[in-house]
């Protein structure tokens, strides 16, 4: 009797289960707004806290904050600058002063509205605080000259202004929050979409219902948004597979023939680079990489191809250079500068002195073990030995910057020129811990920051060419950024971002 | 018994602070540079040194730990330093979601152990070597390739139940039982394969006593024998037994959450202790030890109810 009970009562939660196998990532169905109902997309991290003054990112954490903020300027698919908040803006005659025309329709969701006086707070906030890109605004003034005119002033030109305006340090968050300690996770901002706290799980889930006034209505293609945080990429595999998104950040290239033969849509582009940064370029740690011609031997020594296909299923393109195709510094003949040829890497490394090679230390961590071992052997047969420590994956940034090594593997996003030249070539550079500097380079840098506009351009070519040659790095390749949609969605993707513009999905019909 | 509680409930409290100086010390020498990990690779050194200073990490260890701790004593656990969010409400939004899935799964070994264990020990023949070969190979399949199968299976292929995420119960019971029907599954093999080996030996043991054959002598059909005076001696192990499971399968729904995307304590452990997210982490260690404690107590009351010897000792 006792186990026919029990059977019964399985029996009646597997059919309760059964007629709920709903999925998450229904978007067909139109509404009364001319809209799809509902946009589901995955993504491999949360934000950090939505104060512009904590943790406003972008990269993958761009549609978390797009969806909430607007920004000043906006990107184009291809990467073009062009009006969204401000509506014009305009250069004075030595490039220190930028005046900006605010749109007079716009409000914050709390119902103030948002004036030259909201984007000024906004901006001296995020310069204030502790964002990981808030010393791009460091040393400029805001001056809202009347509710739709505001002023950037600085001591010398920034060629990347406009472009960072599109990104974090452009985001506008309304006021009245900033001394509210919940605006970490309860964001007040004028964008295409409102957070619905109380169903979003921080973290993890994050519900978005569309902004009822959004003053560019047209723009947004969905009643709902929903992203959910999947860092596990077989969980994220299973996700597409089950039909509960409908739109994925895909971090394995490998899963990309799986992926299609779901029926799914990649949409690609190339952003970040893979390969060695040479840091000890003036040897005070490492001797050995004081020598251009060590630096060159080494980028001799790899295999690029091969590493490609070895790492990244062949989803990439190689490359010699660490400025991107989109840069007008980029040349396409660079990229063959060195090639493999580890029998010259040799002969090069005896002619600086090191005719049985040397040993250096480097770092690796865990879950890129196989790209360790394969440039350990690469290098082992020019006769550099690797002697690899694991500082924990949580510090091998840290340890990276610190500088602890002369020399480290590493992915770097490829950034527009004048953000690029001032995350890993300046002499305070993020990315130059070691503060290198070369008399050469700083010409080149203060051309490309003071010069006209095709004298940088010059400048910048004349730099990466430079760089090649003295073998500052020693990239591998281009990787392919991939993204993943559902047949029921359309993608333009941004070639200028990790994660796609939540204004480029769109229903398909 | 009044003072048994009470006893168990004073040394749970003194257990809370060691296990939190001891998390809180861990942490700290793991700790390395949390400001660079929380900004990331854009972020400029000045950046970095500014993060630290507003999160009071360049203080002496003593002074942090004493600053958490009074502050814990109030209520207040602070903001997690990776999301913003209130510890209080992130660890106590997350345990009510990993219980229902470890709950879940102990009431479902639970059961399913009983029937399989009674069944192999009365039986025995072919139904017995059935039981073992099952349990042999609950304990030889790992958690997680029993989940991967479950998803492919009834989630992908099927399309019964979510392969990801979380439906709470109060916005869909249905939705609720579709996500989480799955992840328990998964969670259940293992310890239905040792409870039921427990509750089979405890079982046989039992038949073979004096009381039994005096039972059965009586007269008394073979289900009530089993049933009501069988099990009740044989159900003090199996609740041991099943209260180590209980907190094994804390353990393991750190896994089983990661693999369906679920947003539990293990998701969050993870998470947290990976990036060092300290306030996080010793609110997840206050969390599961309140639960180790609360777990046990109600063990041993089960126990002393099943067992009047037990309230002696």
């Amino acid at each position: 009797m006792f186990r026919w009970k029990a059977t019964a009562a399985l029996t009646a939660i597997a059919a309760l289960a059964l007629t709920g196998c709903a999925g998450g990532g229904e978007s067909d169905g139109g509404t009364d707004s001319g809209r799809a109902d509902r946009l589901t997309l995955t993504a491999i991290v949360g934000p950090t806290s939505y104060d512009i003054g904590q943790g406003a990112e972008w990269g993958n954490r761009s549609a978390f904050f797009q969806a909430v903020f607007d920004t000043l300027l906006m990107n184009s698919a291809t990467g073009e600058i062009e009006p969204w908040i401000a509506t014009d803006w305009e250069y004075n005659d030595d490039s220190t002063v930028l005046t900006l025309t605010i749109r007079d329709d716009v409000t914050f969701t709390d119902g103030t509205p948002l004036d030259a006086d909201a984007v000024v707070a906004s901006l001296e906030r995020f310069r204030d605080g502790s964002s990981p890109q808030a010393a791009t605004l460091a040393g400029k003034e805001f001056t809202a000259v009347d509710a739709t005119t505001v002023e950037i002033s600085q001591d010398a030109p920034d060629p990347s202004l406009l472009s960072i305006l599109t990104k974090t340090s452009g985001l506008i968050q309304a006021p009245s929050t900033f001394d509210d300690p919940n605006a970490a996770t309860e964001p007040i901002g004028s964008g295409p979409y409102i957070l619905d706290t109380a169903a979003t799980v921080t973290g993890t889930t994050y519900q978005y219902t569309a902004n009822p006034d959004y003053w560019n209505a047209d723009a947004v293609k969905y009643d709902n948004l929903t992203i959910n945080v999947i860092e596990d990429p077989t969980a994220t595999l299973n996700a597409i597979k089950a039909g509960e998104a409908n739109g994925a950040k895909i971090t394995l290239n490998d899963q990309i023939p799986e992926i299609e033969a779901s029926g799914w849509t990649i949409e690609a582009n190339e952003l970040d680079f893979q390969g060695l940064l040479l840091l000890d370029r003036d040897g005070t740690m490492a001797p050995e990489l004081g020598d251009v011609r060590v630096r060159q031997a080494i980028n001799m020594a790899f295999d690029r191809e091969a590493l490609l296909s070895a790492l990244q299923a062949g989803y990439g393109t190689v490359t010699e250079q660490v400025f991107p195709t989109s840069s007008v510094a980029y040349d396409e003949s660079l990229d063959s500068t060195y090639g493999y040829d580890p029998e010259a890497a040799k002969a090069l490394l005896a002619e600086a002195g090191y005719p049985n090679g040397f040993d250096i230390d480097m770092m690796s961590t865990p879950a890129f073990q196989t790209t360790f071992d394969l440039v350990a052997q690469q290098l082992a047969d020019i006769g550099i030995t690797v002697n690899y420590t694991d500082p924990g994956a949580a510090n091998f940034i840290a340890d990276m910057l610190a500088p602890k090594y002369p020399a480290t593997w590493m992915a770097l996003e490829q950034n527009p020129d004048w953000q690029l030249i001032n995350f890993m070539i300046a002499p305070q550079a993020t990315f130059n811990p070691f503060h290198s500097q070369d008399p050469q380079v700083d010409e080149y840098i203060s051309t490309i920051q003071l010069g006209t506009e095709d004298e940088a351009a010059q400048a910048t070519k004349d730099l990466n060419a430079y760089l090649v040659d003295q073998a500052w790095f020693a990239p591998f390749f281009r990787v392919q950024g991939t993204y993943a949609v559902d047949a029921n969605t359309d993608l333009e993707m941004w070639s200028v971002n990790a994660y796609p513009s939540i204004f480029g999905f769109s229903p398909k019909n | 018994m009044l003072t048994f509680i009470l006893r168990r409930l004073a040394s749970g409290v003194i257990l809370l602070f060691v296990i939190s100086f001891l998390a809180f010390a861990l942490l700290y020498l793991g700790g390395g540079d949390i400001a660079r990990r929380i900004l990331g690779e854009n972020a400029t050194a000045e950046t970095v040194a500014q993060r630290a200073e507003e999160l009071g990490l360049n203080r002496p260890f003593f002074v942090q730990y004493w600053e958490w701790l009074t502050s814990a004593l109030t209520g207040d656990l602070g903001r997690s330093w990776f999301t913003g969010e209130l510890v209080t409400v992130g660890v106590s939004g997350r345990v009510a979601v990993t219980l229902s899935l470890v709950i879940g799964a102990t009431l479902l070994s639970a059961i399913v152990a009983v029937l399989l264990g009674v069944l192999a020990a009365r039986r025995g023949g072919g139904v017995d070597a059935g039981v073992q070969i099952f349990s042999l190979i609950g304990f030889a399949i790992p958690g997680f390739l029993i989940a991967l199968m479950l998803v492919l299976v009834f989630a992908i292929n099927l399309g019964w139940f979510k392969a990801t995420g979380y439906i709470p119960i109060s916005t869909s019971v249905v939705g609720w039982l579709s996500s989480v029907t799955l992840p328990i599954i998964a969670l259940s093999i293992g310890a239905i394969a040792t409870v039921a080996q427990q509750v089979r030996g405890s079982v046989i043991d039992a038949m073979s006593r004096d009381y039994v054959r005096t039972l059965r002598s009586r007269g008394l059909p073979a289900n009530s024998v089993v049933y009501k005076h069988v099990l009740r001696n044989a159900g003090g192990p199996a609740l041991a037994v099943l209260a180590v499971q209980f907190i094994g399968l804390l353990g393991g729904a750190v896994i089983v959450e990661q693999i369906f995307a679920i947003p539990g304590m293990g998701q969050l452990s993870v998470r947290a202790t990976t990036l060092g997210d300290i306030p996080v982490v010793m609110g997840l260690v206050i969390a599961f030890a309140i639960i180790v404690v609360v777990v046990n107590l109600l063990i041993d009351l089960a126990q002393a109810a099943l067992n009047p010897k037990v309230r002696l000792s």
